[in-house]
């Protein structure tokens, strides 16, 4: 009783259980050993105030409850962005961060050098570690042998082989993780040049005696090497410490280094002298990938089946997820069929359950089918190690525009949906690019803007000027969006964003064989993430439009329209035609139909007239709602679709009924035009808007969407003015 | 014969005298193994010309030819 009253005193003095993270380069299995100590037992958030993903588990040993941590993969410790602070953040417990108790770095052990590179910065930090040397097979089969024991000899620190993919050397790791925390070990730490030392603690002093809240040395240590990285921004007076910093660097160049290579350099030394012996290869090192690549990355053969995956891709989303979409559509359908006759009695109820919930959970589970089949070929293009060849090869199309080869797969992904090509961005590991392909995502055509090209182009062009045309109109609205997507993220990225851009070196992986285990789990992530999150915001819109819609309404509306009714009885108006009406009428006079009607004048520039504007302005939650609405404004209910010949026999011969036009037809061909391109370029998606916000935040999110509608207004009026001239 | 690393042609190889550029971005490329004193072989460039790949120490990087323009190399 005594003995485990102190256990929790002394292992529990901050209240907390352990904190252990994994630290490691990209690809090298890190975050599949994650899920292999996790199991499913995983939470996911942003760190505060950065886009970056913190991904904390609960890792289980025996009986004791550690917090796992899988920090973002890196090279080493250098900062640009905020955005690849936070690992220098984490370890140094700045910011409210819980500083790690354990650091567990996961190796590649075909590549042990470059990999431990980050291991010896961290060194510094004084903070207790294990190696995992992960993907020990691979390394086996290209010829590379590591003596374990005296790699865990001469770093002093327990060494666990594993393969993560295959959950080999797993249970050996929880076992070295609890002894680590009880016995705990250092890595050795990099013996500096005198100047380089000196050069720390001046800094160290300099930032104490400018009031500052003081630095740790391997917080100097980014000061003196990232003179120009966001590190150095934060930590105090940059004018000061930069006098300091260019002392150091002349002292370095003295040595016979340049300072930018300087750190790298001598570790590199540092972990050469410490890695003698431990690696031995058998005759020339195999290159698994170099047949492969030989094919993959040929210029004509590799090109061609970079169409021909990408093709793939974008088939299983345009159409495949169809069927399950469909379904979900189906079963919304049916739950408001069937809760519906229960709240007769309570109309107000009876909407808002069926249209504003029902329909808004429908409306956010209909995405998931998209998402789950591209996060499906995600994870296998980059599990493959092939999403880096992809990336190489097309790269030349997007590095004008800021943007990058791996740009490529969200955008090619946003022509179906922008919701999983917002989430596909993640693959981008440059903050700027990313932000940018993420902002560009919603100006692809998107399968929910097609109805409207549908039913514009088949009433008023593909009548008028043959099928031909209409294609060729079909294909320019799809267009319209990337020609001018990417110039504006070439604008954005040369006068408008301050972020750094980074060089675009990529590594390029070895083929592997994909586990069906790690691709689910990333779907599971992927799907869970995106309901939990985006889909409580845009069910929120959704009831927020719903009752913009549905209220006031009075019941004197619906009065008026039957005493008119009854008045004019034998005209051959059908009961039915009656309800439609009632339902126009009380879109009229809805909060969001005054609305219309009183922001009309700011799309007259561009001919529309109010039932245009309610149109466009209801479909802002999502454009898809447009023909819907369009059915009620014109009396024929909300079943109609974009085939609907009655639908297009009124649009042919709608007229304005007052104003300078009266009397003339309201869809001229300019205006019809107008809309289109307004379709194509707004941002009509309140699911786009929540993503955008979850993957950025509200700012760019608020951003993004102003910016796309006063972008798709400008486009609507230049093209009605111009259009007028003729 | 010296030159930069984006003048080399597939299969040629060089060693990496110099690297000009500012210090996050020369310590990043350090950190991936462009160290003054390595020798860098250009294996192959993408469709379009760039960027191009090229192994270094053992291992096979893609990098633009806008920062291959940086590494000043020293051809044998």
């Amino acid at each position: 009783m005594i003995m485990a009253t102190e256990f929790k005193k002394t292992s529990q003095s901050a209240n907390k259980s352990p904190l252990v993270a994994l630290v490691g380069n990209p690809n090298t299995g890190k975050s599949t050993l994650f899920n292999r100590l996790t199991g499913l037992r995983q939470h996911i958030a942003n760190y505060p105030g950065v886009t970056v993903e913190k991904k904390s588990g609960l890792l289980r040993i025996g009986h004791q409850d550690l917090d796992l941590l899988d920090l973002p993969g890196c090279y080493n410790l250098t900062a640009v962005s905020r955005d690849e602070r936070v690992v220098m953040d984490v370890l140094g417990g700045r910011h409210g961060l819980r500083r790690p108790d354990l650091l567990v770095f996961v190796v590649d052990a075909s590549n042990l050098k470059r990999n431990l590179l980050l291991a010896s910065q961290c060194a510094e930090l004084g903070i207790p570690a294990i190696m995992a040397l992960n993907q020990c097979d691979a390394a086996k089969r290209n010829g590379i042998h590591i003596d374990t024991a005296l790699l865990a000899k001469q770093f002093g620190i327990p060494v666990v082989e594993t393969v993560a993919t295959r959950g080999r050397g797993v249970d050996d790791l929880k076992s070295a993780i609890s002894n680590a925390l009880a016995n705990p070990s250092f890595l050795p730490r990099i013996q500096w040049p005198e100047c380089i030392a000196k050069g720390c603690q001046v800094l160290q002093s300099g930032v104490k005696d400018l009031g500052g809240e003081g630095v740790t040395q391997a917080e100097a240590l980014r000061v003196l090497f990232d003179s120009d990285s966001v590190f150095t921004c934060g930590i105090s007076d940059k004018i000061c410490l930069k006098k300091m910093v260019d002392a150091a660097h002349h002292d370095i160049r003295g040595l016979g280094l340049s300072p930018g290579s300087a750190e790298a350099v001598l570790h590199y030394r540092h972990l050469e002298s410490l890695l003698d012996g431990v690696v031995t290869t058998s005759g020339p090192v195999a290159r698994s990938h170099e047949s492969i690549d030989a094919i993959l990355l040929h210029r004509v053969w590799g090109t061609l089946i970079f169409f021909v995956v990408m093709y793939v891709v974008f088939q299983s989303l345009y159409s495949w997820a169809g069927p399950l979409m469909d379904l979900i559509d189906a079963l919304t359908g049916m739950a408001q069929g069937f809760i519906s006759p229960l709240l007769e009695n309570t109309p107000v109820l009876q909407s808002l359950i069926c249209g504003g919930i029902i329909s808004g959970v429908g409306g956010v589970l209909v995405f998931l089918p998209q998402i789950l089949i591209l996060f499906f070929f995600i994870s296998l293009l980059e599990d493959t190690g092939y999403m880096a060849r992809a990336a190489f090869l097309v790269d030349k199309l997007f590095s004008w525009c800021g943007l990058n080869g791996r740009s490529f797969v969200p955008l090619l992904s946003s022509y179906a949906c922008a919701i999983p090509g917002v989430m596909a961005a993640r693959t981008l590991s440059d903050p700027k690019a990313r932000l940018t392909t993420i902002l560009m995502a919603p100006f692809m055509s998107c399968s929910a803007r097609l109805p409207v090209y549908i039913l514009l182009i088949g009433t008023f062009i593909e009548p008028r000027y043959g099928a031909f045309a209409a294609g060729w109109a079909l294909f320019a609205m799809h267009f319209i969006g990337l020609a001018l997507a990417l110039p504006l993220a070439w604008l954005l990225n040369t006068f408008f964003l301050k972020i750094k851009p980074q060089p675009f070196i990529l590594e390029m992986p070895d083929y592997r064989v994909p586990t069906l285990r790690n691709i689910f789990h990333r779907m599971w992530e992927r799907g869970r993430e995106f309901v939990l999150r985006a889909g409580t915001v845009i069910l929120a819109f959704s009831i927020i439009i719903w009752c913009l819609l549905y209220f006031p309404r009075n019941p004197d509306v619906a009065e008026k329209i039957r005493s008119d009714f009854s008045a004019s009885t034998g005209t051959g108006i059908s009961n039915e035609n009656l309800e439609h009406r009632i339902e126009s009428a009380y879109i009229e006079q809805s909060y969001l139909g005054r609305f219309g009607k009183a922001v009309q004048p700011v799309f007259e520039p561009a001919g529309f007239d109010w039932k245009i504007t309610v149109g466009v302005l209801s479909s802002f939650p999502a454009r898809e709602v447009i023909i819907a609405t369009m059915g009620i404004i014109y009396n024929l209910g909300a079943d109609v679709d974009e085939g609907s010949e009655d639908l297009r026999t009124i649009l042919q011969n709608e007229k304005w009924t007052s104003g300078p036009r009266i009397g003339q037809p309201v869809y001229t061909l300019p205006v019809v035009i107008g809309i289109m391109v307004f379709f194509a370029l707004c941002m009509q998606c309140g699911a786009t808007v929540a993503i955008i916000a979850r993957e950025l935040d509200w700012r760019w999110a608020t951003f993004s969407f102003f910016g796309m509608t006063t972008l798709a207004w400008i486009s609507a009026v230049v093209i009605f003015q111009i259009g007028n001239l003729f | 014969m010296n030159g930069t690393l984006d003048r080399l042609q597939v299969g040629e190889s060089a060693e990496i005298i110099d690297i000009s550029s500012d210090c996050t971005r020369a310590g990043r490329m350090a950190t991936l193994g462009f160290i003054t004193g390595r020798r860098v072989t250009v294996t192959r460039l993408a469709p379009l010309g760039d960027p191009i790949s090229v192994e270094i120490d053992g291992q096979e990087i893609s990098l633009r030819r806008a920062e291959a323009r940086l590494i000043a190399v020293k051809q044998a």
